[in-house]
């Protein structure tokens, strides 16, 4: 008999499987079939080729490949698509998870080291994923006397609100934004209003120094660099006539906007680096005088959330500044179209022709839309990284002095040249271009 | 039959009242202004009902993102001891209470001597774009006023900021 199981009767294992059986029946005929019965009585289920999607004919399309392309048409059309892969969070994340990686090997090249380099076969490219696993395993270690409430939410509320911020942003044409709101722009301030509170919130919550120094300064930093970044917006706003993002964008199909307000442009690049805690603004985060600043007391997956929030309010704001200033999803035709005699003929292997009707999945334009939209997000999220590894860090006087004075007074040069752009009769409803 | 909307009218004035009670009752100040947050959201959330997002959006950024950050600033730099001297006398709340009750007789009592008994909630919202057209017509005299007092507010804003520069300055000689 062997010694791992010195107790072991066959006819014991026999009963625990019948055991278990007997239980998994009992609960799925009392539990789980009400269950999917009350699910479907609420879900909406779409209708294929005029045909409901009713359970079998779910069972049969698993079984039939060629009827899988109707349904996964039906499913990007659905809100539960766009918020939780495009245009909304599995979209940000996968170019914030990209950004991260990117910003580490970038700087390791800027300052002549490897950077990550043993994880993974190629250049440490697997080096993110251990990393997440890392934090995910890690122990969360709340500090004595903290707050709890106000400290356990902290990192929640921030990944919400930059999540919010997100679906502010349209990603193509056509609709593809989660949330299509009519005062968008508007909208988009009052998502960036809660930043500075959950962070001071949570600084204070920690019980502990330097967060709480952290906090205090991230709240100057982000309260008075909100005003220019919302007065070097205005001068789009009064070219445009409307506060809806993607009208923003459709405005902006024959000319951008940062030809001819390239001070705003500017102005908003500076005030964001600022809001986003990026170098030469981190003061909130000076790991050389303040430990990790208000996020010194974060461990484990509490860090991880925040540190997706903040990659998230960076891809939101890159997204927003080429959705003002750089044309959105505009540029010339370069996505290839869908190889017609694959929808006609299908793909032939050999004996085998595997047709799929319903063919193409998505539609030439927003691929296209989506190509140039990636492109300059990435641009622009590139020169938010590039200071990190070029500048020191500036003073918090010099900081306030910046935003308080030298940036709004150029906020105010650059409404004074939107207005006389469409005073002269160059741009506006009556204006030559 | 309860519609949609009533549900949620009721919901916020819930949200609404409850914290607006929550902030003056809790003894923690940073709770008491989180609670006024909530407060604040409710009567933006209140707008959006109202079919008016733009004046929503406003009293989000302003009130929460402006306002209760600053509340919520002063109230941490502040020692607690030094300002809270308990002066627990129960004559004080029932005439707070007493006060609001007068207040919101007095209230409804003008409501329903308006002669407002109903509003029609089938009509379209009012276009922002609307309320600046009138804005630039009818109310140009107003609008030309607030542009002023900003706009001195806000060269009141760069001059402090300026006259930092200047004590730097001063500092280093």
């Amino acid at each position: 008999m062997s010694s791992l199981a010195p107790k072991f009767r066959f006819s014991y294992f026999i009963k625990s499987i019948l055991d278990n059986g007997f239980w998994a029946v009992i609960l799925l005929t009392l539990a789980g079939i009400p269950l999917v019965q009350v699910l479907l009585f609420y879900l909406e289920l779409p209708v294929l080729d005029d045909k409901l999607l009713s359970p079998y004919l779910a069972f049969t399309i698993l079984a039939d490949p060629s009827g899988q392309i109707p349904l996964l048409k039906s499913f990007i059309q659905t809100d539960f698509f766009r918020i939780a892969m495009f245009p909304g969070f599995g979209f940000a994340a996968l170019l914030a998870a990209g950004t991260i990686f990117v910003e580490r090997k970038m700087l390791a090249k800027l300052q002549l080291r490897v950077g990550p380099f043993y994880c993974g076969k190629i250049e440490g490219i697997l080096q993110l994923m251990s990393d997440g696993i890392k934090l995910l395993t890690k122990e969360i270690i709340i500090p004595a006397r903290a707050d709890k409430p106000i400290f356990w939410a902290a990192p929640v509320l921030f990944v919400a609100t930059a999540a919010a911020f997100v679906a502010l942003i349209p990603a193509a044409g056509g609709g593809w934004v989660v949330a299509d709101v009519d005062v968008g722009l508007l909208a988009v301030f009052a998502v960036i209003g809660f930043f500075p509170v959950i962070t001071v919130l949570s600084s204070w919550s920690a019980n502990s120094k330097f967060p709480f120094i952290g906090g205090i300064r991230a709240l100057h930093q982000m309260v008075s660099f909100e005003i220019p970044l919302i007065l070097s917006v205005l001068g789009v706003v009064i070219l445009t006539g409307t506060l809806n993002l993607t009208e923003i964008v459709e405005s902006q199909s024959t000319y951008w906007w940062i030809i001819f307000l390239p001070i705003g442009a500017i102005v908003f690049f500076i005030a964001m680096l600022a809001e986003l805690e990026r170098i030469p603004f981190d003061l909130p985060e000076a790991e050389s005088e303040i430990v990790a600043g208000w996020l010194t007391e974060f461990s484990g997956m509490m860090y991880g959330l925040v540190q997706l929030g903040s990659y998230l309010k960076l891809y939101a704001f890159a997204a927003l500044f080429v959705v003002l200033f750089l044309g959105g999803w505009h540029g010339p035709q370069v996505w290839p179209p869908f190889p017609q005699e694959i929808i006609e003929k299908g793909i032939e292997m050999g004996p085998i022709n595997a047709r799929f009707p319903g063919l193409p999945l998505l539609d030439q334009q927003m691929l296209n839309d989506v190509l140039w939209f990636v492109i300059k997000v990435v641009g622009v999220i590139f020169f938010i990284l590039l200071p990190r590894g070029v500048f020191p860090r500036i003073r918090i006087d010099l900081l306030l002095h910046i935003g308080w004075y030298k940036l709004i007074g150029l906020a105010f040069v650059n409404i004074f040249i939107a207005l006389g752009l469409i005073y002269a009769g160059v741009l506006g409803p009556e204006g030559i271009l | 039959m309860l519609h949609m909307a009533d549900a949620v009218f009721l919901a916020l004035a819930v949200m609404t009242i409850g914290s607006a009670i929550a902030a003056l009752e809790v003894r923690s100040l940073i709770y008491g202004s989180i609670a006024l947050m909530g407060t604040l959201g409710g009567i933006a959330g209140f707008f959006l009902l109202l079919d008016s997002p733009f004046v929503a959006m406003f009293q989000i950024a302003v009130y929460i993102g402006s306002i209760a950050v600053l509340i919520l600033f002063t109230v941490m730099l502040v020692r607690r001891q030094l300002i809270f001297i308990k002066i627990e006398d129960p004559r004080r709340r029932y005439a707070g209470i007493g006060l609001m009750l007068v207040m919101m007789l007095a209230l409804g009592a003008v409501i329903l001597a308006s002669g407002i008994k109903s509003i029609q909630t089938d009509e379209p919202p009012v276009d922002f774009r609307e309320i600046g057209e009138d804005f630039l017509i009818y109310y140009w005299p107003a609008l030309v006023l607030m542009a002023l007092i900003l706009a001195s507010s806000v060269i009141g804003a760069l001059t402090l900021a300026r006259r930092e520069d200047i004590t730097n300055e001063q500092h280093n000689a």
